[in-house]
């Protein structure tokens, strides 16, 4: 199945990327799609990382559907 | 609370009993992601903010008292000197995070409505990035709560800000504190 990846700020610099498509299998666990979106992306490890899944905070434990919107940021600056 | 029930996704609602806002031409002819309802309203505009426009927009008149915060930006941070600052926000989950943010604080403070815009794009030194107002019956309840909303603001809504310096630029990351729940 496929699922968007959204990069931002800190983490579209560090990837060159805003938003990828990743082929995972079903019922992959949050947890472990971030996991190797970073194995993809080593340049991202030397930041502090939140996750999101369909534009939600993630803790990892929730089962990544096809079509599901993933991203990928450092903790938030604004204000 | 019912911010839930009454909140749309649509970009302008006027469904919800909105009569008690006083609306200017400008504010209907700008909806650019404004989502609105009994309890206040958020948006993200990419457009100069007016401050007294937001703090008047909210206030019902069984209240005495809107504390506004306007936030903008800082020409120096930790010596360093910035140019200027480009803000950069993952807009449908801001949206959804300053929602929350609404609801939460209703719940915790006595107070009647919200008004919170975040700027993005590039920003000026002194120019707005944001502005929160809280209107309520009385002044403590509000400024509690402006403060309460910028915190979690600075916490929880997926907006980054990148400062520019004459010598490089640097994406700005916060505190390492969780921004889950």
């Amino acid at each position: 199945m496929k699922v968007r990846v959204l990069f931002f700020g800190a983490t579209a610099d560090a990837t060159g990327e805003r938003e990828i498509e990743i082929d995972l299998t079903d019922s992959t666990k949050a947890g472990n799609a971030f996991e190797r979106i970073v194995r993809e992306f080593p340049q991202l490890e030397k930041h502090s990382l939140l996750f999101a899944v369909n534009q939600e905070y993630a803790s990892g434990d929730e089962v990544i559907r096809n079509g599901d919107e993933l991203a990928v940021f450092t903790h938030v600056s604004g204000g | 609370m019912k911010l839930s029930e009454t909140a749309t996704n649509s970009l302008f609602s006027l469904t919800s009993p909105a009569a008690e806002f006083r609306m200017s031409n400008a504010e209907i002819q700008n909806p650019k992601s404004q989502i609105r309802n009994r309890h206040g309203f958020y948006e993200i505009t990419f457009e100069p903010l007016d401050v007294g426009a937001v703090a008047r927009r909210i206030v019902p008149e069984t209240c005495g008292a809107t504390v506004t915060l306007d936030g903008y930006v800082r020409r120096f941070t930790k010596e360093r000197e910035a140019l200027y600052l480009e803000y950069e926000g993952y807009e449908p989950m801001a949206l959804k995070e300053m929602k929350k943010l609404i609801g939460q604080a209703h719940e915790q403070f006595e107070i009647a409505s919200i008004g919170i815009v975040h700027r993005l794009g590039k920003l000026e030194i002194g120019e707005t990035s944001v502005v929160i107002s809280v209107a309520a019956p009385h002044r403590r309840a509000a400024f509690e709560a402006c403060e309460w909303l910028i915190k979690e603001l600075k916490r929880t809504v997926p907006i980054w800000k990148k400062e520019v310096y004459s010598n490089g630029e640097v994406w700005v990351e916060g505190e390492k504190q969780s921004a889950e729940n």
